[in-house]
């Protein structure tokens, strides 16, 4: 009963977070002096692009897991995350892909610069793209394939972190989210919080669902064998 | 007539609310330079606030359409579970 009834807890707590960061980024925080208005996409973006990284570790690690024990048996829990996991990679990249080119295009006059950071960013996206649509059109044993395309994803993540340590890119040092004041830190937080309850809660339905498909495959070759076993001993 | 007769309220000190200040300060090359940053301003302030308001439609339409996405696969499944629960009774 908790398993069914903790998405909606995580979805509770997001709506009643995300108009809560909504006002006190618009109402409670001063304007940035540089980038002006347009910077307040900063306390979406951010947190979203952090959990974009978290996902593609979490299905990377969750595929590993799914090659490891491949050998003794499937692991259904480890599938389902993978799957669940890769699946809002998608969704949280795009996301990270569109706002980042908007904000970019009014702060650098360009949408897209083709610095190391963007350019990793696309290619975790479309490491993942492939993932899921492996996953979902693959032919049989195409699950190996997928599990192993994911974590070549999840090896991107730290190269997206200290792209702009190692490279020289349009964007930021990691160090600015640091040195933030006080007054952004805590519009970011609850911004943060509403995203990370958000996704928990998208992800813990798409794992059942992935959960409940792999049961109702099972239950309809159960049946489909039963069916047949019963067509060959009534035979004469 | 001499100065002393003229009436009081002639030689009373105005209030100071009243009291006549020759405008002093901005020429007009100044006045124009300050309106052509306020439009500059306002310009900016509404573009970002486009840009703002296309980014958080934009981020929040994707969950939604996510959303949409999984509320039709839920449907799917609970046909397909009838219909395997169909299947079994006839069976």
């Amino acid at each position: 009963m908790i398993k069914h009834r903790l998405p909606l807890l995580f979805f509770a707590v997001a709506a009643l977070a995300t108009p809560y960061s909504v006002q006190r980024i618009f109402l409670h925080t001063g304007i940035e002096k540089k980038m002006g208005t347009v910077q307040k996409i900063f306390y979406f973006h951010v947190p979203l692009a952090w959990i974009m990284m978290a996902l593609g570790i979490t299905c990377g690690v969750a595929a590993a897991i799914q090659l490891r024990k491949a050998a003794t048996g499937r692991s259904r829990m480890a599938e389902s995350l993978s799957i669940a996991a890769g699946e809002l990679v998608l969704v949280t990249g795009l996301g990270v892909l569109i706002t980042g080119p908007i904000w970019g295009h009014a702060t650098w006059g360009r949408a897209w610069t083709w610095d190391a950071r963007q350019v990793s960013t696309g290619l975790l996206w479309l490491v993942f793209a492939a993932f899921v649509l492996l996953r979902r059109y693959g032919a049989a044993g195409s699950e190996r394939l997928a599990a192993a395309l994911a974590v070549f994803g999840a090896v991107d993540v730290p190269v997206i972190y200290y792209a702009v340590k190692i490279w020289k890119t349009t964007h930021p040092t990691t160090d600015v989210v640091g040195s933030l004041p006080a007054q952004m830190w805590n519009s970011l937080w609850p911004a943060l919080g509403a995203l990370v309850c958000l996704t928990v809660g998208v992800l813990l339905v798409r794992i059942r669902q992935e959960q409940d498909a792999a049961e109702l495959d099972d239950a309809w070759i159960a049946l489909d064998d039963r069916g047949r076993a019963l067509t060959l001993g009534g035979a004469p | 007539m001499r100065r002393e007769d003229a009436p009081a309220a002639a030689t009373a000190k105005p209030d100071k609310d009243d009291a006549y200040e020759p405008v002093t300060g901005r020429d007009q090359e100044t006045v124009q330079c300050v309106r052509a940053c306020e439009a500059e301003a306002a310009a900016k302030t509404a573009s970002d606030y486009e840009h703002v308001v296309w980014a958080y439609g934009v981020l929040w339409s994707l969950f939604a359409g996510y959303g949409v996405l999984l509320w039709r696969r839920a449907v799917a499944q609970r046909q397909d579970l009838a219909e395997l629960r169909r299947r079994i009774d006839e069976a």
